[in-house]
């Protein structure tokens, strides 16, 4: 099977200080995949590599099994595959509907199969009928949920989420969980960051352990 | 106190007949400005946003040249201009002085300054969280930046009309390049001085009467933008 992605030899600096030093990694299509350690481990520098936003200092990242070149116009058609969904996620000033629309106007998707997927993607994440709503006036749990609609809607081959829950409340938690681990059956790989030890076991999938930026376990 | 009481009832007759004088003076006053900061829009927010979201060697000392130029005095300016654009000047041939068009070169030159400033300011104090979204969205970095400057309107508009507030009311520029000739460059603050030094202080009082009208209604404005 082909890999989505490839990590050969990766290795990222701030400054002196080596925060991500991977020498092999291979991850495929249509599996959930949680990411642990500690603070400074190097999950969301890793999170950062595989949305293709920021470059390796040396190594190789592969997708799809094609080298990434890291220039604007070979990354858009890329980016525009990948997804991350940010731990503390910025909503844009206006209503939840024109957010969870933004990514689908970029790519052209116009008309009635906006409309269609924006009301789908709220739906999934259970806030139907908040289209009207103001983002800014949303709770932080429901800003959460518009953001996690707003990159379901894209329907993105990968979908790269920063320890989605985070900042949210139990239900909320125990919702997006379901959402989550739903993903991976509609033909989405999932890659999460989590603190919390009891969330690879509840959401299933592969667990992989990062210790000062290096790969220590893969269970 | 009489003098003053008389010529206050004299510059609002004036006001409300509509005097050709004055309204001549406020339209070209309003036309000018307008047009000035709508080239130092163009060249200034791009300019603003640009210094403020990109890392490059001597970005500070950009930042404090933008800072020095905006205390440009206007008499500065225009000799700027105007030695640029006099007869023996590199663009005397284009016979553009003391026409509307070299006020409004000079007052654009004194506005760049201010727009791309307060531009920069929005641009450092805005959340660093909005291009990297809108990238993991799938816009390209051209398409970001639009975003980022739709999320900052409101500064960018205060940007703006501080710019407008400042060439509306300036008179070195307009007096030293547009001439102060009647019913053509006449502005508001250049029929003041010319008026005042008349002793047409009635006329003079009318015009800051309508120059105050337009500086608060301008920082009205820019105080409910700021709120928001």
């Amino acid at each position: 099977m082909n890999a989505l992605y490839r990590l050969i030899g990766i290795r990222k600096s701030h400054g002196q200080r080596t925060v991500l030093a991977i020498d092999d990694l291979a991850l495929y299509p249509g599996k959930l995949y949680t990411l642990t350690g500690a603070n400074g481990a190097g999950k969301t520098t890793l999170l950062n590599l595989l949305a293709l936003l920021t470059p390796p200092c040396g190594g190789e990242l592969r997708y799809e099994e094609e080298p990434v070149r890291w220039s604007n116009a070979a990354l858009l058609p890329l980016r525009r595959q990948v997804t991350l969904l940010h731990q503390s996620p910025y909503l844009f000033d206006g209503i939840v509907f024109t957010n969870v629309a933004f990514g689908l106007k970029l790519r052209g998707i116009r008309g009635e199969e906006k409309q269609r997927r924006v009301k789908q993607a709220l739906e999934l994440v259970g806030l139907p009928g908040f289209g009207q709503r103001r983002a800014r006036e949303l709770s932080g749990g429901e800003a959460q949920r518009v953001a996690m609609a707003r990159a379901l809607a894209l329907e993105p081959k990968v979908l790269l989420l920063d320890e989605p829950l985070a900042n949210v409340d139990r239900a909320t938690s125990e919702y997006l969980e379901g959402v989550i681990a739903a993903l991976p059956g509609r033909g989405t790989t999932v890659i999460m960051t989590t603190h919390d030890p009891e969330h690879p076991g509840r959401l299933g999938g592969e667990l992989i352990h990062l210790v000062a930026g290096e790969l220590a376990c893969r269970i | 106190m009489e003098f003053l009481a008389e010529t206050f009832r004299t510059a609002i007759a004036l006001i409300l007949s509509l005097d050709g004088e004055v309204v001549t003076a406020v339209a070209t006053s309003i036309s000018v400005a307008l047009w000035s900061i709508l080239f130092a829009t163009l060249a200034g927010v791009p300019a603003g946003v640009a210094v403020g979201i990109t890392e490059f060697p001597g970005k500070r000392l950009v930042i404090t040249i933008l800072n020095t130029l905006m205390a440009l005095p206007t008499v500065v300016v225009g000799l700027a201009v105007y030695g640029i654009i006099s007869r023996q000047g590199p663009l005397g041939e284009l016979g553009i002085l003391f026409t509307p068009k070299a006020m409004i070169i000079g007052q654009t030159v004194l506005a760049i300054p201010i727009v791309a400033n307060f531009t920069l300011s929005t641009v450092k104090g805005a959340d660093p969280r909005i291009i990297p979204t809108a990238l993991t969205l799938g816009a390209g970095p051209f398409q970001s930046v639009l975003q980022l400057a739709k999320e900052l309107r409101f500064g960018i508009m205060a940007a703006v009309i501080a710019g407008f507030g400042r060439v509306i009311a300036e008179v070195g520029v307009a007096m030293m390049l547009g001439g102060n000739i009647r019913g053509y460059t006449r502005t508001m603050t250049t029929a003041i001085a010319m008026e005042t030094g008349k002793g047409e202080f009635a006329l003079g009082l009318a015009l800051g009467i309508i120059l105050m009208a337009v500086a608060l209604l301008v920082n009205l404005f820019l105080n409910i933008l700021q709120q928001r």
